[in-house]
């Protein structure tokens, strides 16, 4: 398995690069959920081109973020009313990544300054809404940060500094989980190359998180007739309800 | 061994519902109870979604009533007029209840509603059937008669208007009682994912004056029909009935039933009153701690806007 992901790296050397001095790829397109659908990893890898390796070793890190679709979340701070928690407040936070993980080379903050990660929207702390119910960001900001504290518990939000692995001077690894509560939608592999602090090259890769076979046809079904998905349900509890009354007589 | 359950969107382990689905179908076998007050917080206890547990619970009770139905249909112990009046109140309380519900997950409250209700309901039923129990063997172990249930004088129920006469059950009452009965258990039914037989059959008993012997089957045929209804209104209102979750939990509640049905024959009423009652409050008291206790994170997410 690792071999062929390598010999395509290879192949992909070989063809034009697509950023400066990096290219990189994944070990699949799609991932399928199915029934038995338990969460996968996927791999990613690269390798960084025209570079001495001397110069190469230096100073150079990988940062390789994977971005879910974007969901619209709703927060709601919890109260003590009566000696019993109610939900209370809530704000409404649009465009949050459902799924995000960064693996790194090293540390986060050993690879750029705060400053500079904030430009270039990296790291699970600088995930920011595009749209809030409110105008007050400060106000807004204990809700984001209950989102990325509620993900990061779900391990749908993850930070992997030291994952990406050099295999030579210029090829590089990281195996990526996706847990089995993704949403489906497009998913994006984006890869940067980082010197000195600041990026030298970098690659996008589209993959894509799909219901596949039954569990898509339930899905829709249950969506677009919910009138029949309904009946038959019923009609599937009503059967075996009465299957089990004729084995249970003969039975007895 | 896992399962992906395409409308909670999440992965369990299938032989766990198989288990939950079994030990509620053993109890409901053994106790005579639909189960649905027990399975609708053990699958929120196992991670699923409030509003998918009750909704896909009510399938689970269609298919466990389905066969004591038909068992007494077959012994005509089934009242159809007092069941359809009964009907009626409980299509008008489903719809009304599916409706209450999306107005409380609109809200953000489905979680306390569902748990708060549960607490009421269940802290209030385990309580008056522990007391019950509790005297009967205590006047067993003295060697005296048990007490027999006060008799009851509702003067306000035979004064009521719109009588009719219930041949099935020898009665000529007014429609109005079971009517808002079947109202009751029905917005129970949407909100709380139980069948209600567990108060509908004392109900009937008590202030309907049903004869005992037509009590439990026409019940069971409301149940059947008002938990059917319940599913489809779900699917419709709320799309939170999960197919294969429902599939699972069927299949382990009609084995687990037929293994309880058959210890329920070697054991004493009272003993099995005291363990539905112990079962209840314990319920009840694991619901009321995870409202009291200080949860890990003050803040609660969902993913969508309300």
């Amino acid at each position: 398995m690792t071999r062929r992901l390598f010999l395509s790296a290879l192949l992909l050397l070989a063809s034009p690069a697509a950023a400066d001095d990096l290219v990189s790829g994944i070990s699949q397109d799609q991932i399928a959920i199915t029934s038995n659908y338990a969460g996968t990893d996927i791999v990613v890898f690269g390798a960084i081109e025209n570079a001495a390796p001397a110069a190469a070793v230096s100073g150079r890190d990988i940062v390789v973020v994977v971005r879910g679709p974007d969901e619209d979340f709703t927060v709601r701070k919890r109260v003590r009313v009566g000696g019993i928690w109610v939900n209370s407040t809530r704000m409404v936070l649009r465009g949050m990544p459902s799924y995000y993980y960064i693996a790194t080379t090293r540390p986060l903050n050993e690879i750029a300054s705060p400053s500079a990660l904030r430009n270039y929207d990296l790291g699970i702390d600088n995930l920011q809404p595009a749209e809030e119910s409110t105008n007050n960001p400060r106000k807004a900001e204990p809700y984001r940060l209950a989102i990325i504290r509620e993900r990061t518990r779900d391990h749908l939000y993850a930070s992997l500094p030291g994952s990406v692995e050099f295999l030579s001077p210029t090829l590089f690894r990281v195996r990526i989980p996706v847990p089995a509560t993704v949403p489906p939608g497009q998913y994006r592999v984006e890869v940067s190359l980082f010197r000195d602090g600041t990026i030298m090259g970098a690659q996008s890769t589209p993959f894509f998180v799909d219901q596949v076979g039954l569990e898509r046809r339930l899905f829709e079904a249950a969506h677009a007739k919910p009138f029949a998905y309904g009946i038959a349900t019923v009609v599937l509890g009503v059967f075996l309800g009465w299957l089990s009354s004729v084995l249970f007589r003969r039975a007895t | 061994m896992d399962i992906y359950l395409p409308i909670a969107e999440m992965s369990v382990a299938w032989p766990l519902l198989l288990a939950v689905g079994a030990l509620v179908g053993f109890l409901s076998g053994l106790l005579g109870v639909g189960g649905g007050f027990l399975l609708t917080p053990l699958l929120i206890f196992s991670g699923i979604p409030a509003e998918v547990a009750v909704a896909t619970t009510a399938s689970h009770l269609t298919a466990s009533s389905m066969a004591g139905a038909i068992s007494q249909w077959r012994r005509r112990a089934v009242d159809f007029k007092m069941a359809a009046i009964m009907l009626a109140g409980g299509f008008l309380g489903t719809g009304g209840g599916v409706y209450l519900l999306r107005l409380l997950r609109s809200a953000g409250q489905t979680d306390l509603a569902v748990s708060g209700g549960y607490v009421v309901l269940l802290g209030s039923v385990g309580a008056l059937m522990l007391n019950e129990s509790v005297r009967t063997l205590y006047a067993a172990q003295l060697g005296l008669s048990p007490p027999r249930p006060r008799k009851h004088h509702h003067s306000w129920i035979h004064g009521l208007p719109l009588k009719a006469r219930f041949h099935q059950s020898k009665l000529y009452t007014s429609v109005i009682p079971p009517f808002v009965l079947g109202l009751i258990v029905g917005i129970l039914s949407a909100l709380l994912g139980v069948g209600g037989g567990f108060i509908v059959v004392p109900a009937m008993i008590y202030f309907l004056r049903v004869p005992t012997n037509v009590v439990i089957g026409t019940s069971l045929l409301q149940i059947v029909v008002v938990t059917a209804a319940t599913t489809v209104l779900q699917a419709v209102g709320n799309y939170t009935v999960d197919i294969v979750l429902a599939a699972f939990l069927i299949i382990g509640g009609v084995i687990g039933a037929q293994f309880g049905v058959r210890l329920s024959a070697r054991m004493r009423g009272e003993h099995l009153r005291l363990i539905l009652s112990l079962v209840v409050l314990a319920v009840a008291a694991r619901l009321l701690w995870g409202l009291i206790v200080t949860p890990d994170d003050l803040f609660s997410v969902t993913v969508g806007t309300p």
